[in-house]
């Protein structure tokens, strides 16, 4: 089943009397499960087309669609909604809120969505379990090393039991080992939880731990091995 | 999302820049310690002058004759009240009035070798109530008895300045119903000190008969003044003793000049009063502002998240409202403190500056008066204006747009 759908997808950036187009009539479907890599060098259009699947931006023409929903057509509230319930994100910085404790920040997008304060807590040690932090639930990100922080990144990503996950460069501020430790959690979560995880990258390990592969360039398709 | 965490961001943000918060709160607590301090200022000296104008000259109600007109002094027989006595008793009849007086007032000038002095003479029943502040400003020699003849008192100041004392003779003349110049020596008897310069140096007192004998006016007095228990009673007890010839004053009539120049006053203070609030709510806005250009990318984050623009307006207004509660708080204590420094010391402003208010019985003690009901309206509105200047900052926090507060997802 599709989770997201891209159809003729174009955006355009106006920087002064500049026009530059970041994705050029781009057509990509993700499936459920999905374990997928968007590639390319910089300017291709891979951190644009994961804006655009996330809902924090809207194309200029074209339809993407979220669980069958054309949201070109939502509101900033209405994709606020969509954003907390379907889709998960993990940023490169990590992105944490510095004054929330591991627990908490996880815990964040639960409150968001009104999920009730005893299964709030299970969710949450849960997935801190699941990513190794249970003992450190209650340190700062300031009191966490890098991988540390990332592995937050990605329980709060999945606490709201999204049906996607976006990761942009989500090993760019981590060393090998901790940056093939997070792959491979997020490796394992995919396959335990059945959430789409995809990742915008420029990084070979993450690559090499991808089940399908997207080529961009120049704002559009080069090659896609789901069509090889 | 709870409200209840979004404090706890809100008040962990506070945290995380604690100089700039500490400055901030600071200046919500001293711009509010300042309007209090004013405020106490403003009504202690203006409820001072007020009741001390009654307590020294007004009294709360005053019984005159239709035709008397103050400025002029007048001693002409149509001026004055004849029928005293039955006035008195039917004023001391109502269970509103605390006491009722006779006096009789005379322009006339002082004199010794050396110089003169324009003043009031006032006939006054030396064992009224109405007088106590005299026989407690008295300095030196002897207050008066109702009987004493060719004997006056006088105010230390102006009995300095003169070079005279208690022993002393003057010559004191005063303008008969005749309008000849009816002149007398007497002696000071003794010399007093109310606290307030511009009511002592303009009258000397002697005794009610003396002053009907050496004005010529038989048993006839300028006015009645009358104390209430309760000074709200004034308009009741006016009406009341209102008659055919008789026109009765309150303690508002007297004192109207007065008191359109508190209304106007206030006015002015109210002006100053916004200036400050002002001022310190921009403060709290630049504060926020601050937060949110430095915190750019966490409000892209918490959009990312689907945190709803109201909900990111809602914790910048949060912390807004915590760092004007607190400081609030602490700006009550602190003036409150000022102004009960203020009640229970004052400020000495000095004799010179006491006599520079014409028109108004001046101490020379600046006092203060705390009013809660104005202490918690300035508080409300500070609080008030901080919460509207800090929207503009909330909703720039809660309209940005997550990919470019992001730069990169």
């Amino acid at each position: 089943m599709e989770v997201i759908q891209l159809e003729n997808v174009t955006k355009i950036y106006s920087i002064g009397e500049v026009e530059t187009r970041a994705l050029d009539g781009v057509s990509l479907s993700i499936e459920e499960g999905e374990f997928a890599a968007l590639v390319g060098p910089s300017g291709s259009g891979k951190t644009t087309m994961l804006q655009l699947m996330g809902c924090l931006d809207i194309p200029n023409s074209g339809t993407v669609r979220i669980n069958g929903q054309d949201v070109t057509r939502f509101n900033a509230n209405q994709r606020a909604d969509l954003r907390r319930e379907v889709i998960g994100f993990i940023f490169q910085f990590f992105a944490l809120i510095p004054v929330l404790s591991g627990y908490e920040n996880v815990e964040l997008p639960l409150l968001l969505t009104g999920v009730p304060s005893k299964e709030r807590r299970e969710r949450v040690m849960e997935l801190l379990d699941a990513v190794g932090l249970a003992d450190r639930a209650n340190h700062r990100p300031d009191q966490m090393s890098g991988g540390e922080q990332q592995r937050v990144a990605i329980a709060r990503a999945l606490a709201p039991r999204p049906r996607l996950v976006l990761a942009d460069e989500p090993t760019a501020n981590l060393d090998t080992a901790n940056g093939k430790q997070a792959m491979e959690m997020m490796q394992r979560l995919n396959q335990m939880t059945g959430t789409a995880f995809i990742f915008a990258t420029h990084d070979p390990r993450v690559v090499s731990f991808a089940r399908r592969v997207v080529r961009l360039r120049d704002g559009r398709i080069a090659e896609d091995s789901a069509h090889a | 999302m709870t409200l209840k965490k979004l404090w706890v961001i809100a008040y962990r943000d506070l945290g995380r820049n604690r100089r700039r918060s500490g400055l901030t709160l600071t200046s919500v607590a001293l711009g509010l310690a300042l309007l209090i301090f004013m405020s106490g200022m403003v009504n202690g000296v203006w409820q001072s002058a007020l009741q001390d104008s009654i307590r020294l000259q007004t009294g709360h109600v005053q019984l005159r004759a239709a035709s008397y007109e103050e400025q002029k002094l007048s001693l002409l027989r149509g001026d004055l009240l004849d029928n005293t006595d039955d006035l008195l008793a039917r004023a001391n009849q109502m269970s509103e009035v605390e006491f009722a007086t006779p006096v009789l007032w005379a322009g006339g000038v002082l004199s010794t070798i050396h110089e003169s002095t324009n003043l009031k003479v006032s006939g006054i029943d030396p064992t009224s109530p109405l007088h106590d502040p005299i026989r407690k400003g008295l300095v030196a020699g002897e207050f008066l008895t109702p009987d004493s003849r060719g004997e006056i008192l006088m105010s230390r100041s102006l009995a300095k300045g003169m070079g005279i004392g208690v022993g002393n003779k003057v010559s004191l003349a005063v303008g008969n119903p005749e309008g000849q110049p009816d002149e007398g020596i007497f002696t000071i008897r003794g010399l007093f000190d109310t606290g307030f310069p511009s009511y002592d140096d303009n009258t000397v007192f002697m005794s009610l008969s003396q002053a009907q004998a050496f004005t010529r006016a038989g048993d006839r007095s300028s006015a009645i003044v009358i104390m209430l228990h309760d000074q709200d009673d004034a308009e009741e007890v006016a009406a009341a003793l209102q008659s055919p010839g008789v026109t009765a004053l309150t303690w508002k009539d007297l004192n109207q000049i007065f008191l359109e120049a508190m209304e106007t006053g206030i006015v002015f203070y109210y002006i100053m009063y916004g200036i400050v609030i002002l001022i310190v709510a921009v403060i709290i806005a630049n504060t926020l502002l601050m937060a949110v250009f430095e915190r750019t990318r966490e409000m892209g984050i918490l959009a990312a998240l689907g945190m709803k623009r109201r909900q990111i307006m809602v914790l910048f207004l949060f912390e807004a409202a915590i760092l004007a509660l607190v400081g609030i708080v602490i700006g009550i204590v602190l003036g409150s403190l000022g102004v009960a420094y203020l009640a229970n010391v004052g400020i000495d402003i000095g004799t010179a500056a006491a006599q520079s208010v014409e028109g108004i019985v001046f101490g020379t003690t600046m006092t203060g008066k705390f009013v809660p009901g104005e202490v918690i309206s300035l508080s409300l509105w500070m609080l008030g204006i901080i919460l509207l200047v800090s929207l503009y900052p909330a909703w720039y926090a809660a309209r940005l747009e997550p990919v470019k507060a992001l730069h990169t997802l």
